[in-house]
């Protein structure tokens, strides 16, 4: 049982982690739009290879 | 001789790209996806060929509305967004970061479903030099990054406006920006009290198990400590709102449902932090977070809907073009409207929107006014008239004298009146709100109470029970019973083609008094029909005169031609001259032909009869010689009207008809749809007046209509729709937006109102019921505070799912 001693600080960290990707992706803007983001995961497959074959894309 | 025949009614197909009727003989129909499509007008068919040649076909399988008809005069378009590549100009709206790209924000208009921002998104990603291209659906805001040594600003304007958008500068306003602040505050409170809940619960799990199946202490204070630092955090972050709120309220001596709750989470938090730092007694942090994410769920969710309702065309001003023509250094030069000053000389070309008040100062024209009184059909203007800001320039270029500013403009008064409706609106008194004060008070005195008679019991168990009791009355439930109801109602609508800005606008529609409606626009389409020839010659048959009006009118702009579109015209017509107020005049047959009023008529038949009584616009038709015709033009009515109005009567609402319209032709349509009143020639005062009126006596007021002058109106009444084709303000202003020009959606509206007063009514008799009997438990000392907390949630989500029954339940219209 002492693994607790661990195992709990270590949720501790994964939970602060996580905490701060989300926030950080709020501030980003990334959940601004909640009915764009639904809508597009559905229809967007062939649009995002044609932006990764275009060279400028990583300018 | 006279002889009255109805003409056959035309059967039309509806444009691919825009949904309005095809002209029929036209023929602008293109290739999509396979298929001849067909397109009503040039616009449609270059936006649509632009679509489809760009690959992006698809565009048409997703999207769930039509798109708007694009401007038929986008080349001349085109070179007025040359004045953006003004770098000051540009500094407006636009900034410069550090690798050199442009970040320009833009205001869209005609962005109606997820359809468009996918295909505004992609078309711009594709232009080489573009970075970045983002649009919120919400907001209308397209947000571009490019490179400037690319492409310049006016290219991101041109190729935007080429799918068919209208596009301008964005201008920040201060209200959204907080809208958004204040949104991603609420988003990180809400998540980081979710994360917080699921890592408390892992605790309360082990802590739980524990005091069933035996636990050390060491392990349990392990625990109990790190519960604690997670709960503390998420108190201290998320739940620091409600205590904010709760002080704010008690300090003006308002009791809100926030004081309860923060009462709650903060008695619990202190009580188990007691218990877990100095060991013994309870602890409930797992009750304390969940309970705080619940709540901020609720919340969320009612605040998301009034987020969307944040509509970003809602200034008058920018109906107004953003460049004007003006004379400067002797030449026609182009410059920001918002330059106009007192005095500047503006050339309007025909088909413009004019963009300040002015005198006219030299030229003949037609202006249409229609969305300011009304009025169908253009108002004559010549040297000395005055034209105001947002009307339409119609027949023919006017050099005009600007008389002030924007700020003077007549646009910029009604704008103002707008402002005032907003704040003259009767406020909604919300059941929950009315409820709330006396609601919280008892809660705190039953917990007061229940607290004082267990001190006298058992002390030790006094503080717990009083927990429960606060925690088990929570009115949770009872704030979320409305704002859920509405906001699957509001799904609902929107999945139905309504457009919803304010769903709260549900709640007065399902106790509706009188509906009041619009003409022009709104009851009409606004396009014109022929409806009646009435022959004065024998030598011609009525497929001989409509082809001798049609040659004439292929001449003019006038909204009364729209009605000739579709017929073949007369070879033989030479040399068409319009007469702007007065008519068309042709050469056929080596004698003189006209079309227009009597008078005109008469100056070259004296004899010529006037038209008949019947309530149309009557156009004459004559040679040299001798009177051809009356030609009788109807605006068209909307097929649906009358099932609609009736179906409003049949449900004791009293139909009134509010036109600006002054001729004959308004109380002719009243009658024909059978209005219970009717008031023609009205102002956007006198409509607002007659609105205030009712609502002083007591009525809940619905108004449906389109015109820039129904904008002031629509804000005012208790509820307010406006039509498909509605001008850019009034969409802004109403409750409701109807996408399709079907008005049997104002039925389903009805109807959607009435299931959702039943579910709101439903839910309230839950969470009160709920409470009635959860509150006494409690007080017993039968609940404990983790039971309490579970009921309460259980309650909430039985309330949630109540509500989406309307989400799910099919309508009885048919649509």
């Amino acid at each position: 049982m002492e693994s607790l001693y661990l195992l709990i600080p270590v949720a501790l960290i994964f939970c602060v982690v996580v905490i701060r990707l989300l926030l950080w992706a709020i501030d980003n803007g990334q959940y601004d739009d909640l009915d764009k983001e639904s809508w597009r995961i559905l229809a967007d497959d062939d649009f995002e290879d044609d932006n990764d074959d275009r060279p400028d894309q990583h300018a | 001789m006279n002889s009255v025949q109805p003409l056959p009614e035309i059967t039309t197909t509806a444009c691919f790209h825009c949904g309005d009727d095809v002209p029929p003989g036209s023929n602008f129909a293109i290739e999509i996806g396979g298929e001849s499509r067909p397109m009503c007008c040039p616009g449609c068919r270059a936006v649509a060929s632009m679509i489809s040649q760009g690959g992006l076909e698809r565009f048409y399988e997703q999207r769930t509305s039509f798109n708007d008809r694009p401007a038929a005069d986008f080349e001349s378009r085109q070179q007025d967004f040359v004045i953006y590549d003004d770098p000051m100009l540009a500094a407006q709206f636009s900034d410069t970061d550090n690798a050199g790209r442009r970040n320009a924000r833009l205001l869209l208009g005609g962005v109606s479903c997820a359809a468009c921002t996918w295909l505004i998104e992609t078309t711009l990603k594709r232009m080489k030099g573009v970075h970045q291209a983002t649009l919120n659906l919400g907001q209308s805001r397209l947000d571009v990054c490019f490179d400037p040594r690319e492409l310049s600003m006016s290219d991101v304007f041109t190729r935007v406006a080429s799918l068919g958008y209208r596009v301008q500068p964005w201008q920040s306003s201060l209200r959204q920006d907080q809208a958004k602040q204040e949104y991603r505050n609420d988003l990180r409170r809400l998540s980081v009290a979710g994360i917080g809940m699921m890592q408390v619960g892992m605790f309360a799990i082990a802590l739980h198990a524990g005091d069933i199946q035996g636990i050390s202490t060491e392990y349990q204070g392990l625990m109990r400590l790190f519960s604690l630092l997670v709960t503390t955090f998420v108190v201290a972050y998320s739940a620091r709102g409600f205590f904010e709120s709760a002080w704010r309220h008690l300090k003006f001596g308002a009791l809100v449902m926030d004081l309860p709750v923060a009462l709650a989470i903060g008695l619990a938090y202190g009580a188990s932090a007691y218990a877990s730092l100095l060991g013994g007694g309870e602890v409930y942090f797992d009750s304390v977070v969940m309970f705080t994410f619940l709540l901020l769920l609720a919340r969320f969710l009612e605040k998301r809907l009034r987020y969307q309702d944040a509509l970003a065309w809602q200034d008058a001003e920018q109906t107004l073009p953003d460049v004007a023509q003006v004379w400067k250094d002797n030449a026609w030069t182009r410059i920001p409207r918002r330059q106009l000053g007192a005095g500047d000389r503006v050339l309007l070309r025909a088909g413009d929107v004019i963009p300040i008040d002015a005198k006219v100062s030299h030229g003949d024209s037609a202006v249409r006014e229609d969305s300011f009184n009304g009025e169908a059909l253009p108002r004559t203007v010549t040297v000395g008239d005055t034209v105001y800001a947002g009307t339409i320039n119609v027949e023919d270029s006017l050099e005009v004298s600007a008389t002030g500013s924007y700020a003077d403009t007549r646009l910029a008064a009604l704008q103002q009146s707008i402002d005032a409706a907003r704040h003259d609106k009767p406020a909604v008194a919300q059941l929950a709100d009315r409820i709330a004060t006396g609601f919280i008070a008892g809660i705190l005195l039953i917990a007061a109470v229940t607290a004082l008679i267990w001190w006298q019991i058992d002390a030790s168990r006094a503080f717990w029970v009083a927990l429960s009791v606060l925690v088990i009355s929570c009115p949770c439930a009872l704030s979320l019973a409305t704002p859920a109801s509405l906001a699957n109602a509001a799904s609902l609508l929107r999945r139905q083609g309504v457009i919803v800005n304010g769903e709260n606008a549900l709640e007065s529609l399902s106790t509706l008094d009188v509906a009041l409606f619009d003409k022009t626009g709104t009851l009409t389409s606004g396009n014109f029909s022929l409806r009646r020839v009435v022959t004065l010659s024998e030598r011609y048959d009525q497929a001989g005169i409509l082809a001798l009006a049609t040659a004439l009118q292929r001449h003019s702009n006038h909204p009364l031609a729209s009605a000739f579109k579709s017929s073949t015209a007369d070879g033989d017509v030479h040399d068409v001259r319009y007469n702007i107020g007065e008519g068309l005049e042709g050469t056929y047959k080596e004698r003189r032909l006209r079309l227009g009023s009597l008078r005109f008529c008469q100056e070259i038949v004296p004899t010529v009869a006037p038209p008949p009584d019947e309530p149309l616009y009557w156009i004459g038709l004559c040679t040299d010689t001798e009177a051809l015709a009356w030609l009788g033009l109807d605006d068209e009515v909307h097929a649906e009207a009358a099932t609609v109005l009736r179906g409003l009567r049949n449900s004791g609402i009293s139909t009134e008809l509010l036109s600006g319209d002054a001729s004959s032709r308004a109380k002719q349509l009243g009658a024909t749809l059978q209005f219970d009143r009717v008031a023609t020639g009205l102002t956007p005062q006198e409509k607002l007046r007659r609105v205030a009126g009712l609502q002083d006596a007591g009525a809940t007021v619905l108004m449906v209509g389109d015109g820039l002058n129904d904008a002031p109106v629509l804000k005012r009444a208790d509820v307010s729709i406006a039509v498909a084709g509605a001008t850019d303000l009034a969409k802004a202003q109403a409750d409701f937006v109807l996408m399709s020009g079907n008005l049997e959606k104002i039925t389903l509206l009805v109807d959607v109102a009435a299931r959702t007063r039943r579910v709101i009514i439903q839910n309230f008799s839950w969470a009160l019921g709920y409470n009635a009997l959860g509150i006494p438990l409690a007080a017993l000392g039968w609940v404990p505070p983790w039971a309490a907390a579970i009921g309460m949630s259980l309650s909430s989500l039985l309330v949630v799912g109540n509500s989406t029954r309307l989400r799910r339940a099919t309508p009885k219209t048919e649509v």
